[in-house]
C-alpha cells in the first residue's frame, strides 16, 4: 500500500506530537522540587555519617592515648608487621607502569558479537585486566600506575589511522616514565583474537588465559627486553606450566614497530588470552603474572 | 558534596534533552495526550529516583526503557476499560469545522489509531520505536532487553500487521462507500 515513510508520517500525522506548554513547565518545577528533596535527604544521611564517624575517632582517640590501647596497637602492628597496608603501597614509588594501547578489546562474553574484528566495548574491555593486574600487585605490595587513557578515542576524534596506536599511547608513557625514574617495567596489555583452544589452559581443573610475551626487535634495546621477556616466561611455566605460549619476537624488516618498548629496557607487550576467553580467566592469569613479576622484582 | 548539589541540575538537563522524545514515544503508545503526558511526568520521576543508580551506558536507552515499562503497565491497567474508545477522534471533530476534506482526514486518523491500538502492546513499542523515535536496531535492542535478531523480526511483523490492517480499512471504506 505505502512505503514505511508514508505510514510513519500518517503515523505522526494522526496525533499531537508536542505536549501542551503549560504540562512542560509544571513538569521541569516538580522534578526541581523532587530533587532539592532528595538533596536534603542525601545531606542529612551524609552529615549523620561524618558525625557518627567523628565520634568514632573521638573515641578511638581517647582509648588511644588514655586507656593504653597504645600498646595494643603497637602489638598488633607488630605481628602483622609484614602485611602492607594499601595505604602504605600507595605511598612508595612505582615500580611498574601497565597501559593498553588497543584500550577497547574486549571478549566474546562482554559484547553480543561473535566477529573477533568486531569485539570491542566502551568499559567491560581489556582495560579491566589492567586494572586488575594492578591491583593484585598493589596487594603484594608492589606501586604500580595503571594508564587508563582512552587510546582509541584520541586516534577516532583526530582521524588518526590504526596505526598511529602506538605514537598516541606513547605519550602517558613518556610522561609518566620522566617523572617517575623509579619505575622499573612497563607492560602494554593486550588480547588475543585466536581461537579458545589457543588461549586458554586448564590448570588443576580451572581455566586460566594463557600468555605470550611479545618483544618488538626493531627497539635498540631489543636485546634486553627479550632477556626480561624470557626472564618472565621461564619463571612462569617452572610453577605453572603450559600458562606461557613463549616469547615472540617480531621483526618485520624496516616496518617493524617498537611497541614503545625503546623507552626503558624490561618492556614488554603481553598478550593474556583471547577474545575467546572471560574476564574470570583473565583476572586468574593476571593474579599468577602479579606473582611472578613479584619474584623477578625480589631475584634483581 | 558535588553530586549532591548536582542533581537538581542534572535531572533538568536530562529532562529538557528528552522530554519531547519520550512523550511522542507514549502519546503514539497510548493514543491520548492526557496519558501521555501523565506517564511522561512518571518517566521523568522515575529517572530523578533512579539517577544516583545509573553510573554507566546509555542514557538515552536507559529512560527509554523506563518509558516503556511505564507504557506497558498502563497498557494493562487500562486493558478494559476503554482507551481504545473513539471519545478522542470524536471529541476533536465535534469542535472544528467540518469540511469534507477534514472530515476524511479525521477519518483516516482514526483508522491508523485503530490498527496501531490493535497490535500487541510488544509490537507497538518496537514500531515506535524504530520508526517515530528513529533509534537504531542495537539501540532499539537495548531498551527492550532482547536480541538484536528479536528487534528485526518483530519489526517487520508488526508493520507487515499494520499494513494489513490498514489495507483492509480502507477497503471496507471504500466498500461501504460503493
Amino acid at each position: 500500500m505505502q512505503t514505511d515513510k508514508e505510514l510513519f508520517d500518517l503515523i505522526k500525522n494522526t496525533y499531537p506530537l508536542n505536549p501542551s506548554e503549560d504540562f512542560v513547565s509544571t513538569t521541569s518545577n516538580i522534578l526541581k522540587k523532587r530533587a532539592r528533596k532528595l538533596n536534603r535527604k542525601s545531606r542529612i544521611k551524609y552529615l549523620s555519617f561524618v558525625t557518627s564517624g567523628l565520634a568514632l575517632c573521638t573515641f578511638a582517640f581517647s582509648w588511644f592515648f588514655f586507656y593504653g590501647g597504645k600498646d595494643d596497637v603497637l602489638n598488633n602492628l607488630n605481628t602483622h608487621g609484614e602485611e602492607k597496608s594499601l595505604i602504605s603501597v600507595a605511598e612508595q614509588e612505582p615500580l611498574i607502569y601497565i597501559y593498553q594501547s588497543h584500550n577497547l578489546e574486549s571478549f566474546f562474553t562482554e559484547t553480543q558479537t561473535k566477529d573477533a574484528n568486531e569485539a570491542f566495548h566502551e568499559t567491560q574491555n581489556i582495560t579491566l585486566v589492567g586494572e586488575r593486574l594492578s591491583q593484585s600487585l598493589k596487594e603484594r605490595g608492589i606501586n604500580a600506575i595503571h594508564d587508563k587513557t582512552n587510546i582509541t578515542e584520541i586516534l577516532n576524534e583526530n582521524n588518526f589511522s590504526f596505526s598511529e596506536t602506538y605514537s598516541v599511547s606513547r605519550e602517558p608513557l613518556n610522561a609518566t616514565l620522566e617523572n617517575n625514574k623509579s619505575i622499573k617495567m612497563v607492560f602494554d596489555i593486550h588480547r588475543d583474537s585466536r581461537k579458545r583452544k589457543d588461549t586458554t589452559v586448564k590448570l588443576k581443573g580451572i581455566d586460566y588465559s594463557k600468555v605470550v610475551f611479545l618483544v618488538s626487535g626493531s627497539s635498540s634495546n631489543s636485546k634486553e627486553n627479550i632477556k626480561f621477556a624470557e626472564r618472565l616466561h621461564n619463571r612462569m611455566v617452572e610453577k605453572y606450566p603450559r600458562l606461557s605460549r613463549g616469547v615472540i619476537v617480531t621483526d618485520n624488516q624496516d616496518k617493524q614497530n617498537t611497541y614503545n618498548q625503546d623507552l626503558l629496557d624490561n618492556s614488554v607487550l603481553l598478550e593474556i588470552g583471547g577474545v575467546e576467553n572471560t574476564l574470570q580467566e583473565e583476572y586468574r592469569t593476571a593474579d599468577i603474572l602479579a606473582e611472578i613479576i613479584q619474584d623477578i622484582l625480589n631475584e634483581s | 558534596m558535588n553530586s549532591f548539589d548536582d542533581i537538581e541540575v542534572r535531572i533538568i538537563e536530562i529532562y529538557n534533552q528528552h522530554y519531547l522524545d519520550v512523550y511522542r514515544f507514549l502519546i503514539c503508545f497510548t493514543g491520548s495526550q492526557n496519558d501521555a503526558e501523565d506517564l511522561t511526568q512518571e518517566v521523568f520521576i522515575r529517572v530523578l529516583n533512579n539517577l544516583p543508580n545509573f553510573n554507566a551506558g546509555n542514557i538515552k536507552t536507559w529512560i527509554f526503557s523506563i518509558a516503556k515499562h511505564a507504557a506497558i503497565d498502563h497498557y494493562r491497567k487500562k486493558k478494559y476499560s476503554s482507551i481504545f474508545g473513539e471519545g478522542f477522534f470524536k471529541r476533536i471533530v465535534s469542535t472544528e469545522k467540518e469540511t469534507l476534506e477534514l472530515v476524511e482526514q479525521k477519518e483516516l486518523k482514526k483508522l491508523v489509531h485503530t490498527a496501531i491500538s490493535k497490535l500487541k502492546p510488544s509490537f507497538r513499542a518496537v514500531v515506535i520505536l524504530r520508526g517515530i523515535n528513529e533509534f537504531s536496531i542495537k539501540e532499539t535492542s537495548e531498551i527492550l532487553k532482547c536480541s538484536e535478531s528479536k528487534v528485526k523480526v518483530d519489526y517487520h511483523r508488526a508493520l507487515k500487521e499494520l499494513k494489513k490492517k490498514l489495507d483492509l480499512n480502507t477497503e471496507e471504506v471504500m466498500g461501504n462507500a460503493n
